[in-house]
């Protein structure tokens, strides 16, 4: 029976990746750039925000609330309400900004968030007015 | 056979085990290390995906169809974008089509590296699915760039995509194909040559072609034992029909050949893919004007969809009854049959050692069957 020579020998080529560089990121040290685009965790532009609903409507997980802010932002919000997010139950669709009238709720490309405390899960979004800016 | 299964050993593969495709499991029965009864056990899922989406209205339900096979979303979203178009009559424009073709052959490359990852583990092989799980990695990062998402891509839309490609995105992808065409070489010298992988593989989980068309396995099942047919060739659809592509066959119907046959596909879907890069069109509507969800109604129609995925046609049919919701949708993927008419099949006298390798190369996803 001939032996396999191709079969035995080509595995060996192996060997030479151990001179190359490692593909891998020494995390946390370096983090992994995220693309501005990613589905990550909300924003909402308070003062545009006309807390219509329509988030609230479309999501098929039932993860948003219109709930009452601390203050008010925008003389336009007639329901005086504003979404706030169960990260217990999105699925980060998307959906929710896709059907927002004024285009104030985004998503943002932070997507880490780790707490002790469950309730902190019911996410309000910060009041951003564009992806990477907070505003006080 | 009776005296052979009266001393058996019973043993389960799965759900909780590395070789198993998911959350199933196979019920095997023992003389030794060779398997006299294999049963396939699903219902580890508990989801049901098409009474799911009969629950929601059109636009809410696509975000369900991508967890029907977690590793390949995509001819997923394709199918149900697919079927609801041609309901309600929704014409894509050419640029879509182009990014949606682009999209299903970037997965069926992720979806090989992680096939191939799994298939070399399962022989205890432990240096290829390093490799391939990083490789497709970067193929994810494409995907997280242009979609939002790394596994659930929610991207195709009834009326197009939901995004336009992202500046530089083409050349990105075209750096990748030549990165992969080159590393598909070392896996070549180190996986499919490699003489561990042969004298594992060659002759095992043999498939006829007659089985093939008696019982409708489908993709590299079916492609392994000669069978040259291809949802993309056969009914093209999305711009398949003007693209230049193979469909690689191997004879033997055994692990092996369904591997190369595997191997060769990767590389014509990195032929189809520096066709549609070269012949994207740099103008065009990504998605249509549609109506608000709650008015976004299916006629009283049925329609039957398919695509091509990395493990074989997958078929959608849905029926529209007038209203906001999907009065029926059905699923029919390749792993039903691959998992049970065949899977327990092929185990029988084989070895326990092969029923990982075995399994792994009929692309089961058990999602599939508990739709």
């Amino acid at each position: 029976m001939a032996i396999d020579v191709k079969g035995v020998l080509s595995p060996l080529s192996a060997i030479g990746t151990l001179f190359e560089h490692p593909k891998t990121i020494t995390y946390p040290a370096v983090k992994k750039d995220i693309p501005l685009g990613y589905r990550g965790f909300h924003i909402n532009n308070l003062e545009t925000c006309i807390g219509c609903a329509s988030c609230e409507e479309v999501c098929m997980n039932d993860a948003i609330d219109m709930v009452h802010p601390d203050i008010e932002y925008n003389i336009k919000n007639t329901s005086g309400c504003v979404p706030r997010i169960d990260y217990g139950r999105c699925c980060w669709c998307s959906l929710c900004t896709d059907v927002c009238p004024p285009d104030s709720l985004k998503l943002d490309n932070i997507c880490t968030h780790a707490d002790s405390n469950p309730d902190n899960f019911l996410y309000m979004p910060k009041n951003h007015k564009s992806i990477g800016e907070e505003v006080s | 056979m009776k005296n052979d299964l009266e001393n058996t050993i019973k043993i389960f593969h799965g759900p909780q085990h590395p070789g198993i495709t998911g959350n199933m499991s196979v019920e095997l029965d023992l003389l030794g290390e060779t398997i006299k009864r294999a049963q396939t056990h699903v219902g580890y899922l508990h989801r049901g995906f098409e009474k799911l989406v009969e629950r929601r209205t059109v636009v809410q339900a696509f975000t369900i169809v991508c967890r029907i096979c977690v590793p390949e979303p995509d001819p997923n979203e394709e199918n149900f974008a697919r079927a609801v178009e041609n309901l309600t009559g929704l014409e894509i424009s050419e640029k879509a089509k182009y990014i949606r073709t682009m999209v299903l052959e970037m997965q069926r490359l992720a979806t090989m590296f992680l096939w191939m990852g799994g298939q070399a583990g399962s022989i205890g092989l432990g240096l290829i699915p390093q490799w391939s799980v990083c490789d497709r990695d970067y193929m994810l990062d494409l995907f997280e760039e242009l979609t939002g998402g790394r596994v659930y891509h929610m991207y195709a839309f009834p009326g197009g995509v939901r995004r336009d490609l992202p500046e530089g995105f083409l050349s990105r992808l075209s750096d990748l194909l030549d990165y992969y065409e080159k590393r598909i070489i070392v896996y070549n010298n180190t996986f499919f040559d490699n003489i561990i992988f042969k004298k594992r593989a060659i002759g095992v989980g043999i498939v006829n072609a007659d089985d093939v068309i008696k019982n409708a396995y489908v993709g590299q099942v079916m492609r392994g034992c000669g069978i040259k047919k291809d949802v993309r060739k056969d009914m093209p659809y999305l711009m398949y029909d003007k693209l230049d592509f193979d469909i690689p066959v191997q004879s033997d119907g055994d692990v092996y050949a369904r591997a190369l046959v595997r191997r060769d596909e990767m590389l014509q879907s990195i032929k189809i893919l520096r066709q549609i890069i070269k012949q994207m069109p740099s103008e065009g509507d990504i998605l249509q004007k549609i109506p608000k969800h709650r008015k976004f109604k299916l006629p009283a129609d049925d329609t039957y969809v398919q695509t091509e995925s990395a493990r074989g046609a997958m078929s959608y049919y849905m029926a529209g009854d007038g209203s906001e919701k999907i009065r029926r949708m059905q699923v029919r993927g390749p792993s039903l049959v691959h998992a049970y008419t065949l899977l327990e099949k092929l185990l029988v006298d084989s070895q326990l050692s092969d029923v990982a390798m075995t399994m792994n190369s009929l692309g089961i996803c058990p999602p599939e069957i508990e739709r």
